[in-house]
């Protein structure tokens, strides 16, 4: 164990997700046993590129006092920046023009003015590609996966998936009783643009009889079938869970072009025929609810769960998690590790390289027990295949 | 130290596009040179590859040929990890536009199908003119001449002044299309060389504009005004890029009549209503249109808000 005092930093990427304040409360505490003491960056980077405009100069001292009072089941006491890209500031100069500048420089700077040797950051995809580049430009960084989707590559379980997960399910399960009440059958979108665990794990849980995920592309008719069968005068409701990044074998009446913007935004677009487009929140279900709805005589109505989940408190799950990816982290930077994602491999926390961890989607596998468990329960997965 | 002179015709600048036989950037037939760098981020914006100032990396995935017929990009001199390929079927290039920022034309150039491409280039005064020059008969027919626009092409004034002076020299009649958001000093060298001004009147409310294009407008309304006193001989044309539900309310026409009016060398007003033309041209380049809801405003919202200027102009309403 190092006896060396080291100052550090934590920050926050862009989007709030449930177990913030677990994970800063947790590396805050494993740096002040270390003796470290450990300060929190405002608002993404914002906090260091413009302390000026923050009273506290952009900075927070996360003392054992201040973490002792933090309350771990709520918000996010360091707050996040829209964007968390220091390459790409966009200001409004003296002239009043509009530019984009590279700051990356100026944070480096500003670290070293600090007396800060080393950055925590809690990041999704994109933040750690940015985290990357400036750990190749010197910046000592261990970084801390983040997703409500669990989309992040290797890491078992990003924290903050628990939470949209249970959320998901409660919201799974009104919808269920709504369907039963009005005897109709509800289309309920869930996050996952481009992986479908929120969509198959919460499915499975609600008894949901489809679960339509990005990995696999849906045949419509097939899906219609299978409600047909299960539709019956005693069972006259349904319920089909829809990842918002769903796919369909075919061409949907209401299937605009593929846009190749879309396509390249995608991390496993294919192109201009793309399979794995997101369009819009609620396109998904408005899609499957109005096609499903030349298919069969029954009513269908689409809801959309979208956006709700990346707030709220943190489950039991997720606390734990927050407060061991913020230790880790800790645990990382004592051993001198620099440039890697703390990763969850249960039973163990693992460093993994940046440039491992970059361009690199966790998605369902074909194999995946949870895709079999749906399958043993009847739960329709998007084509005959997948769902024999 | 001695000073060095620079021949304004080997001056340099970033070009973006030259395009021939445009019809609506100026009277008559003209070609349109587009310069690169902008100092406003409309969101409705057209042209997204004008905005940045140099030449930057595209990226179009329909060429891409993919890892086993070609996987150049995923191995040096191209930046580590800003090419990648997931895997599974599909072996075609995906961009991390994060790390690929950095790449340039030596690396563009080694992309054997054209998937990656530089959108801008370096070229002198006299390059960008021979070009224009090819439809002198045109301008000479039609009244035309040589446009430019961008981005913002009075972000370079010299190079934009020295090209315009070019074409004055070659007996070619000038017009810019500008939003004029840039210092005064930039203003005064270009505009002398200029027979037609095409300028945006984005927004009214200065705290919607800045909300809309990222900049207030205060400035760039000075600057019209100062322009319009200074320049009597100039003929202006002001322009509104009508987006519904922005700035498509009587209001706004209103308020740009009101402030255009008093002057008799602002010649006319014209609405340009919302296009969605340039929305796959953000795909090339990594980035979101945030405007993807929009729709074209309706021809009944464009025609009663074009019999509004009318009246103001004079003129008898256009048919229908």
């Amino acid at each position: 164990m190092s006896t060396n005092k080291r100052r550090i930093a934590i920050n926050v990427g862009a989007g709030y997700v449930p177990g913030i304040n677990a994970v800063v409360t947790g590396a805050a505490i494993a740096a002040s046993k270390l003796g470290w003491e450990m300060v929190g960056i405002r608002d993404g980077f914002d906090g260091l590129l413009h302390p000026d405009r923050y009273s506290d100069g952009g900075l927070v001292s996360l003392s054992p006092l201040l973490i002792e009072n933090l309350d771990p089941s709520a918000g996010g006491v360091l707050g996040q920046a829209a964007r968390i890209d220091p390459f790409h500031v966009r200001q409004v100069n003296e002239d009043n023009m509009v530019e984009e500048v590279d700051m990356s420089d100026a944070l480096i700077e500003r670290l070293k003015a600090e007396n800060i040797d080393a950055l925590i950051s809690v990041v999704g995809g994109q933040g750690l590609s940015i985290l990357y580049k400036l750990q190749r430009k010197g910046l000592n960084t261990v970084c801390i996966p983040r997703s409500v989707d669990n989309d992040i590559a290797s890491t078992m379980v990003s924290f903050g998936f628990n939470t949209a997960l249970s959320f998901t399910i409660d919201m799974l399960d009104r919808a269920r009783q709504g369907a039963r009440s009005a005897r109709k059958i509800a289309v309920v979108e869930v996050q996952g643009a481009h992986t479908g665990w929120l969509a198959l794990q919460a499915g499975i849980a609600a008894c949901a009889d489809a679960v339509l995920i990005p990995e696999i592309p849906c045949d419509l008719k097939l899906l219609a079938g299978k409600l047909a069968e299960t539709l019956s005068p005693t069972r006259t409701f349904g319920l089909v869970v829809v990842a918002e990044g769903t796919n369909f074998i075919t061409k949907t009446q209401s299937q605009t072009p593929v846009s190749a913007l879309k396509a390249s935004l995608s991390p496993l677009a294919t192109g201009e025929a793309s399979d794995y487009v997101i369009h819009r929140s609620g396109q998904a279900a408005e899609t499957v609810a109005r096609e499903l709805q030349l298919l069969i005589a029954e009513e269908t109505y689409p809801m959309v769960i979208g956006p709700w989940v990346r707030g709220g408190t943190p489950t039991a799950v997720d606390r734990q998690l927050g407060m061991a990816y913020g230790a880790g982290a800790v645990q990382a930077l004592n051993a001198g590790k620099e440039g890697v994602m703390v990763a969850f491999v249960p039973p163990d926390i693992r460093f993994v390289p940046l440039a491992e961890a970059i361009n690199k989607v966790r998605t369902v596998p074909a194999d995946s027990e949870f895709l079999k468990i749906a399958q043993s329960l009847g739960i329709f997965v998007g084509n005959k295949e997948a769902a024999l | 130290m001695k000073s060095q002179t620079i021949n304004p015709s080997e001056m340099t600048g970033t070009v973006l596009n030259i395009q021939r036989y445009c019809s609506h950037d100026g009277p008559g037939i003209r070609t349109t040179v587009f310069l690169k760098g902008c100092s406003l981020r409309c969101k409705w914006c057209g042209n997204p590859e004008s905005i940045r100032a140099k030449p930057e990396l595209s990226y179009d995935a329909s060429k891409c040929t993919g890892k086993k017929a070609c996987g150049l990009c995923l191995k040096a001199p191209f930046p580590e990890g800003a090419f990648y390929v997931v895997e599974g079927d599909d072996d075609k290039v995906k961009v991390n536009w994060h790390l690929a920022m950095d790449c340039d034309d030596s690396h563009a150039s080694l992309c054997p199908t054209g998937a990656l491409e530089m959108f801008g280039k370096r070229m002198t005064v006299s390059e960008v003119l021979d070009e224009v020059e090819k439809d002198s008969s045109f301008y000479r027919n039609t009244g035309g001449g040589i446009t430019l626009s961008g981005g913002e092409c009075m972000l370079q004034p010299d190079f934009s002044a020295a090209l315009l002076a070019g074409a004055h020299e070659r007996g070619i009649n000038t017009a810019i299309e500008t939003a004029c958001n840039v210092p005064w000093s930039y203003v005064e060298k270009v505009l002398p060389h200029v027979d037609t001004m095409l300028h945006d009147h984005k927004l009214t409310i200065p705290e919607r504009h800045k909300k809309w294009t990222g900049a207030s407008n205060e400035r760039i309304l000075e600057n019209f005004k100062r322009a319009y006193e200074t320049y009597p001989n100039i003929d202006f044309i002001a322009r509104t890029p009508l987006i519904p539900g922005v700035n498509s309310d009587e209001e706004h026409i209103r308020a740009v009549l009101a402030f255009i009016r008093p002057y008799k060398n602002v010649i006319d007003y014209e609405l340009l209503p919302y296009h969605r033309f340039g929305l796959g041209k953000y795909e090339l380049l990594g980035e979101v249109y945030e405007l993807d809801d929009y729709k074209t405003p309706s021809n009944e919202l464009v025609q009663r808000l074009q019999a509004i200027i009318d009246e103001a102009f004079g003129r008898s309403a256009q048919p229908a």
